[in-house]
């Protein structure tokens, strides 16, 4: 036990005085925030929104119930004027009601010359509209419910949108770069030679690697979304104890994907690019920057498998307030990390080479 | 294979009555090793790696003395990736010591190191071998195997040639001597001399081995003067483990 713990401290100070892994761990991931922040805050990720249709009834209802969610920015026009205006960019989206009782088939138009606007445009209304037709189908009065993914007291900033990506982006990154490329670093250097003809045991330094990478993973997340909250004022939920779980189950799918990278590969030259084949397409893919939901359906669905969107989605449904706890969909996501995990584990048990 | 690092296809491994194969953990315990000076965390410090490898067993010598008798001192607080070669070698020996280990295993402790260095080196594996401990030193520098090693075990392409003290090597293989002379005397390969052994050529001199002295001396004086030559740089001196070395693994260059 001593010999672990002193292990894991002598690793943790490795950790800490690297200077190239402290720009990768922290400073990265602030500086990207810090992009994103000041360019989300000039208006923040919002959909202009025009509504057409028929006086009355079910016009007012979608409006009223739009007007609910902070993002949209709702404006009541002719649907003639609303085409023009969403044409000329003014407006992102063009909502038209049909006249006529339930159920009512709404019309979205969109600019698809202003590609992102318009995903996201498309993808803000249509989870909206999923969520208002489950009200709309129950009682009348339900329509006052603002059941949305992004519902939150303040207006919904990218910024929001991007933290918790960042701190799925960040276990995945320190897991990889920091574990991966350093045991295969101390493989090449005969360091793991060298604590192998000590009474340590191959377990207890697996250990120590292991502690090591959860407690500076765990205080490098703390102090990005200290910077997030405190800083640049993002408005994301912290329920810690979920989040904590989430967060240690990530950490160990992608410390078994790092150990599994170290065990084949025999150079630290031949790692680096493996781990950025790794982590590279999952970084832009698995809903980090911008939506799963804005990708191709059929790579959609591919990438609702990977180890990151699993962690993104779990983070974010509990960081944007969506879940407080474990709801089925984050026990969902966490289900499909600890299939990673067993499958990563398994693997890199059998293809470990200390040598 | 002793160390427990590597598992033998065959044979066994005793140490005393203890099979080492069977229990690897006794080795690790009671060895100390040192291998290539790299092996060693770039970011901590001296005084940290060493109170690290005094963690990782039961009782260990006290780190401060430690670090003053391997003339680390000034350096207990720098980091490794900072230190010089010597600096390094001594660490990695060091830190083979912390334990206080029955038997050490030195891998080319002094490779790369400037003469002062290998010297500072060779004081402090000695006051280790005076403390009544192994050590089992591997070395391509045979003044540094004749100097520290009461047996020695000439070792080419992973077979024993020979086995013995550095004197009886010499005694057993190249009980004559060597004259040396200047490399730029033109001493023809198959020149004929009383009780040669043999003529190698060396850096920048040539060698005549000899199983007798005089009688060679005295041919190899009678054909300089035969040819009108100067025997410049002619020295004389006995074989050397060196020498013997060369003998018996030959002397192509390998790989």
């Amino acid at each position: 036990m001593r010999a672990l713990l002193t292990l894991t401290r002598a690793l943790v100070r490795t950790t800490v005085r690297n200077r190239q892994g402290f720009f990768w761990t922290l400073f990265f991931p602030v500086v990207i925030m810090l992009v994103f922040g000041l360019i989300g805050n000039g208006g923040g990720f919002s959909v202009n929104l025009a509504v057409a249709g028929p006086a009355g009834g079910a016009t007012d209802q979608v409006v009223a119930a739009f007007s609910q969610v902070p993002i949209f920015k709702v404006v009541r026009m002719d649907a003639g004027a609303a085409m023009q205006a969403v044409r000329s960019g003014k407006e992102d989206a063009l909502l038209v009601v049909p006249a006529g009782t339930r159920p009512l088939a709404l019309t979205l138009y969109y600019n698809d010359a202003n590609y992102v606007a318009a995903q996201q445009a498309v993808a803000a209304v249509e989870s909206s509209v999923s969520a208002l037709d489950l009200a709309l189908s129950g009682h009348a009065p339900a329509l006052t419910v603002a059941a949305t993914p992004v519902s939150h007291s303040q207006r919904a900033t990218f910024l929001d949108f991007l933290v918790p990506g960042i701190v799925a982006l960040m276990i995945m990154q320190n897991a990889l770069f920091s574990v991966g490329a350093g045991l295969t670093r101390w493989k090449e250097q005969g360091i793991l030679r060298r604590f192998l003809a000590t009474p340590l045991r191959p377990v207890q330094f697996l250990g120590a690697v292991i502690l090591n990478n959860l407690v500076v993973s765990l205080a490098s997340l703390a102090i990005v979304v200290l910077i997030a909250v405190d800083l640049l004022h993002a408005h994301v939920a912290v329920p810690v104890a979920p989040l904590l779980a989430v967060a240690v189950v990530g950490i160990a799918v992608f410390l078994a994907i790092a150990f599994l990278v170290a065990g084949l590969s025999r150079s630290q030259e031949a790692t680096i690019p493996i781990i950025n084949l790794i982590t590279f397409p999952m970084m832009f893919l698995c809903g980090i920057f911008f939506p799963v939901s804005t990708l191709p359906p059929a790579l959609a669905t591919i990438v609702g498998y990977l180890p990151l969107t699993y962690l993104a989605n779990a983070i974010r449904a509990l960081m944007s307030g969506q879940a407080a706890g474990f709801t089925p969909a984050v026990t969902g996501d966490l289900l499909g990390l600890l299939a990673w995990l067993a499958a990563g584990t398994v693997i890199s048990a059998r293809t470990w080479r200390w040598e | 294979m002793i160390e427990g690092l590597r598992r033998p296809d065959a044979g066994s491994i005793l140490y005393g009555d203890t099979d080492l194969i069977r229990h690897p953990e006794t080795a690790r315990r009671r060895f100390g090793i040192q291998l290539q000076s790299s092996s060693f965390f770039h970011l901590l410090t001296v005084t940290e790696t060493l109170e690290l490898f005094a963690a990782l067993y039961p009782s260990s010598r006290d780190v401060g003395s430690l670090v003053e008798r391997f003339g680390l001192a000034d350096k207990k607080d720098d980091r490794v990736q900072g230190l010089s070669g010597g600096q390094r070698q001594r660490l990695a020996v060091a830190t083979a010591l912390i334990h206080n280990p029955e038997a050490v295993f030195l891998d080319e402790p002094t490779a790369g190191l400037d003469p002062q260095a290998r010297r500072n080196l060779w004081d402090l594996v000695s006051a280790f071998r005076g403390e009544g401990r192994t050590v089992v030193l591997t070395t391509h520098y045979m003044d540094e195997a004749e100097y520290l090693c009461d047996l020695i075990a000439v070792i080419d392409h992973g077979r024993v040639l020979d086995v013995g003290s550095p004197q009886e090597l010499i005694r057993r293989h190249l009980p004559g001597a060597v004259i040396e002379l200047a490399g730029d005397v033109p001493v023809p390969d198959g020149l004929s001399l009383p009780a040669l052994d043999r003529i190698e050529r060396r850096e920048d001199t040539t060698a005549i081995v000899t199983s007798s002295l005089e009688d060679t001396l005295v041919g190899l004086v009678a054909w300089a003067r035969d040819q009108g030559l100067h025997l410049t740089g002619l020295r004389t001196r006995s074989a050397t483990l060196e020498d013997v070395f060369l003998k018996l693994t030959g002397r192509s260059l390998r790989d």
